[in-house]
């Protein structure tokens, strides 16, 4: 069976309410189908023949083959679209079922946090859509492409130097994990998912971080501006950052165009494998900026950090290694 | 804009309220057009288009409205007059074209006036859209913070008249609030034969208003959006666009067979019935039992119950009356 390279874009990201009560920017779906155009042209210029993708409502790949020009062949995993996050999830693990090489993901953190529960130990290729991306990077899409191509084709070192596994947070209701985040786990005093997104710092209890992100830009903000949170965090730890009147307020932005003063109480180190029980109830826990999991009264739920998270290519280092591999070069790679 | 038990437990009644109406108009249409299906028959000719499936749209977004802030409407007007607060009575008897109703029994289920509550409605796909601008238009001038809010379903979102509404609304920064009830289909029209960029929320750009793509079918996401929106209107800050992805549970019309649905596509969105929902997220709270959720079920059925024999009771228009607030009555 030809390489497949798996595909997931997310016509939802970059549309919820930070429009509106932040200055998020609008990613429109015709944006959104130039920058899948540009993955499927680079993986047809480097020979992967196959690319299984997600249906959606907004046709947003069907879109992008319109004037894509390629010879590969685009199929679709054959899932009802109900236009959720399950949609993503379900495409997924469907993928890997098929034995997909990679899944190249447009979209934000929300979107690669819910392909990340079904795509199991298949590299991800985040392109960022979203509004905060933390974990998806911007990288032109055309480089996103030619770096799935040489995961997909197996360029030899690329794995070793441009695969890596993420971290991931877990969350645990009454022991058993019901849900995840790539970046933070912000518990907010809140009780319902609504438009799901988090912009109010007050109600912002507390904070678990998977890594002492820097430079930016969603809950996460609050520690990466802090001088001693990398310090706290060591190497192989996450953060977690108690929130409320403390002797510290960080300027921190929260969102696009927001950024708040927030009250930090303490820092502390997160360990892997260490659980950590939500004193907060009732409340409700953002996922990478989403609403997400309730802690209603009386509620058992706990975060744990943890070394499970998907594996995730590198486009730069991807890239690298496959130009020292010569995989752009055609003819031979003696100079002169 | 807190969401507290009082609040949701309010926009709960109120989807109960919507939802045991139309059900029960629903049943009302059909006496006398069986076995053969005979439209001007029974107690209630013409057509019908009820709104059961898509009540989180209309009480999400009219909670946060006064009785004089203004509302246009459409063909499926019911759940936005029902969640503007008319009196269910003059609601019920309008639709029977009696002349207690809100129109004297003129109007008919389709064109639902109530002057009270600033609300209007018609047949005309998009054609409320220039009225609610033209509204909002009026209360800037008069230095008001009322709010103009238009109700259209995603169809409409392609005609003329919906472009130039965004383009003036914009311009002249209006306290308008536009919502799109995109329910996949206009008619039988899917969404996917009718539209080039297929989400509304994205035309809030062309026309530089700020956009939001909510789940229509989840009321707290619907209420807390409508919030945002309408506080900004009455801040002076002018328009927002709200796309709200949502689903009818009945046909386009009465007696409409449905032959364009997907197997299966109905009954998926079904598992997504807006009532259930909330109540699943109240009971989770500790904010709802099933002894109160059946409570509130047994007061909305007593209601519409009380509307529909004020209804039937009432008396017709006499003849002499057809020409009454039809023509301008010169003083």
């Amino acid at each position: 069976m030809h390489p497949t390279v798996g595909l997931i874009a997310n016509p939802a990201s970059g549309k919820d309410i930070r429009r509106l009560i932040a200055h998020g920017s609008v990613f429109d779906n015709n944006e959104k189908a130039n920058i899948i155009r540009r993955v499927l042209r680079a993986l047809d210029v480097f020979g992967v023949k196959r690319v299984l993708a997600m249906p959606d409502l907004y046709g947003l790949v069907l879109r992008a083959l319109e004037e894509a020009h390629v010879g590969l062949r685009v199929e679709f995993v054959d899932i009802p679209v109900t236009n959720t996050a399950a949609d993503s999830r379900l495409a997924a693990t469907v993928m890997a079922q098929a034995g997909v090489r990679c899944i190249v993901t447009v979209g934000g953190d929300g979107t690669n946090r819910v392909v990340a529960q079904g795509c199991h130990n298949v590299p991800l290729v985040p392109i960022s859509t979203g509004t905060n991306n933390v974990f998806p990077s911007f990288v032109e899409s055309t480089l996103a492409g030619m770096a799935a191509a040489a995961v997909a084709l197996d360029v030899e070192r690329v794995w070793e130097q441009a695969v890596h596994r993420a971290r991931r947070l877990e969350i645990l209701r009454e022991g058993r994990v019901v849900d995840i985040a790539l970046v933070d786990v912000v518990v907010y005093d809140e009780r319902f998912v609504a438009t799901k997104a988090i912009w109010d710092a007050d109600k912002m209890r507390a904070l678990f971080l998977t890594a002492p992100y820097r430079g930016t830009i969603g809950a996460s903000a609050i520690a990466a501006y802090l001088p001693w949170a990398e310090q706290v965090a060591r190497d192989s730890a996450g953060l977690y950052v108690e929130l409320g009147a403390g002797q510290t307020r960080v300027l921190a932005p929260i969102a696009p165009g927001l950024i708040v003063p927030v009250s930090v109480r303490s820092v502390s180190p997160l360990e892997l494998e260490q659980t950590v029980p939500i004193p907060h109830a009732p409340s409700i826990l953002a996922l990478d900026g989403e609403r997400e999991v309730p802690v209603p009264p009386g509620a058992s739920v706990a975060v744990r950090l943890s070394a499970r998270g998907p594996y995730v290519v590198d486009v730069q280092a991807a890239l690298q290694a496959a130009v020292e591999e010569g995989f752009f070069v055609q003819g031979g790679t003696e100079r002169g | 804009m807190a969401l507290s038990r009082e609040t949701l437990l309010q926009l709960y009644e109120m989807m109960v309220k919507i939802r045991t109406f139309e059900e029960r108009v629903a049943e009302i249409y059909y006496e006398g057009k069986q076995p053969v299906f005979n439209i001007a028959a029974g107690p209630v000719p013409g057509e019908m288009h009820l709104y059961s499936g898509q009540e989180a749209v209309a009480a999400g977004v009219c909670a946060h409205l006064r009785p004089d802030d203004p509302v246009t409407s459409t063909h499926r007007p019911h759940g936005h007059l029902i969640a503007k607060g008319v009196d269910l009575k003059r609601m019920m008897a309008e639709i029977f074209g009696k002349e207690t109703g809100l129109c004297h029994g003129k109007g008919g289920h389709m064109h639902l006036f109530d002057p009270e509550l600033h609300f209007g409605c018609g047949g005309i796909v998009g054609g409320g859209i220039p009225h609610a601008v033209g509204a909002a238009l009026a209360i800037k001038k008069r230095g008001e913070d009322r709010v103009a809010v238009s109700f259209f379903g995603e169809g409409a979102a392609n005609i003329g008249a919906f472009h130039e509404s965004l383009n003036l609304a914009a311009l002249w920064k209006l306290p308008a609030v536009f919502i799109v009830e995109d329910n996949l289909y206009a008619i039988s029209v899917p969404k996917t034969a009718s539209t080039a960029v297929r989400s509304n929320a994205e035309r809030g750009a062309a026309y530089g208003i700020p956009a939001v793509q909510v789940d229509g079918q989840d009321v707290v996401a619907v209420y807390e959006a409508a919030g945002e929106a309408v506080e900004r209107a009455r801040r002076g800050e002018g328009p927002t666009l709200i796309e709200a992805v949502c689903y009818r549970f009945r046909g386009h019309f009465e007696g409409d067979p449905e032959h364009y649905l997907p197997e299966g596509e109905k009954e998926r969105w079904k598992q997504r019935d807006p009532i259930v929902l909330l109540a699943k997220q109240l009971k989770d709270q500790g904010w709802l039992t099933d002894e109160e959720a059946q409570a509130i079920q047994d007061r909305m059925t007593a209601l519409i119950a009380e509307a529909e024999a004020f209804a039937r009771e009432s008396a017709y228009p006499p003849p002499e009356a057809a020409l009454t607030d039809v023509f301008v009555q010169a003083e």
